[in-house]
């Protein structure tokens, strides 16, 4: 997502109109976050209307607190964080919080198709068999146009839910690696695997799409 | 990266290619990506194509907030302007 020229004045703006009870503004900024707060919540509490009692609870948190709020995080980092104890406390509550291991990347999952690459016994093995195309090249036009989005949409929303999130928080709200490794409870390392694989079966969709 | 004489191939550089944007490939590896990418046309534009994906992805527009929801949060937020 593309950030205003200076985000820092951007926000601080932002935070005021909030605070004098502008509701355009807070519309916008439920409507920007929500999704990635579902996804967030779905990791801690089974279900999607638990994890969606727990989204609307944390948004009373921020409403709330908005007086309170320091500004020494930013804001969507601070909304983030609000969730997240929300929905530790709720998992914890009613004992049913999905296990952990869910967010562990699972198996192999190469970045792409094996058989993309000259096999083992050829002359140049692990090479290509033919180039990826050049598409990438020209999609500063290419990603404006709306099918494109479309085909990432569903590209997306066929990813496992771990990944899911991870794309979403990543490049869709733009969190940093590590503020999705705190919300998510996740090292480090997994967080890198499961943003790895993501991407790479969004590219793989994209590809199908372009070379059609 | 067994290969003694240190070249990475078009696969090991798909593997690496998302670390490699985001810039925690270790140095060495970081050297063998790039001396690929010099003589590869078609993992350059494998690279291009991760980056522009990355690029679109950055422009969906977020879900739907459910509508009953959306008027809850509406109202409570209305609430504290009041009180």
């Amino acid at each position: 997502m593309a950030e205003v020229a200076d985000p820092v004045a951007a926000e601080a703006a932002l935070l005021e109109r909030l605070r004098a009870g502008d509701e355009a503004a807070f519309d916008a900024l439920v409507a920007r976050h929500y999704a990635t707060m579902l996804a967030v919540a779905q990791t801690y509490v089974k279900g999607r209307a638990v994890a969606e009692e727990v989204v609307q609870e944390a948004w009373l948190g921020v409403i709330n607190g908005l007086d309170r709020f320091q500004g020494r995080s930013s804001l969507k980092t601070w909304i983030l964080s609000i969730l997240v104890n929300q929905a530790k406390t709720r998992g914890a509550r009613e004992a049913r919080s999905v296990p952990f291991a869910s967010l562990v990347p699972e198996g192999e999952e190469p970045a792409v198709q094996a058989d993309r690459f000259r096999g083992p016994d050829e002359s140049y093995a692990g090479h290509w068999r033919a180039f990826p195309g050049d598409w990438g090249r020209s999609a500063a036009a290419a990603v404006q146009d709306r099918e494109t989005v479309r085909v990432v949409m569903a590209a997306i929303a066929d990813l496992p839910a771990a990944q899911q999130t991870v794309i979403r928080m990543r490049d869709v709200e733009g969190y940093s690696a590590e503020e999705v490794c705190t919300a998510l409870d996740v090292s480090e390392g997994n967080q890198r695997v499961l943003l790895h694989r993501a991407r790479s079966r969004v590219r793989a969709a994209l590809e199908g799409h372009f070379d059609d | 990266m067994t290969e003694s004489d240190e070249r990475i191939t078009c696969q090991e550089l798909t593997e690496l290619t998302n670390d490699y944007i985001e810039g925690t490939l270790p140095s060495h590896e970081m050297a063998l990506f790039e001396q690929h990418l010099n003589f590869c046309d078609g993992c350059d534009w494998y690279v291009d194509q991760m980056r522009a994906t990355i690029a679109t992805v950055g422009r969906i527009e977020p879900e739907e907030v459910p509508p009953d929801i959306r008027d809850k949060l509406l109202a409570a937020f209305r609430d504290r302007n009041r009180s």
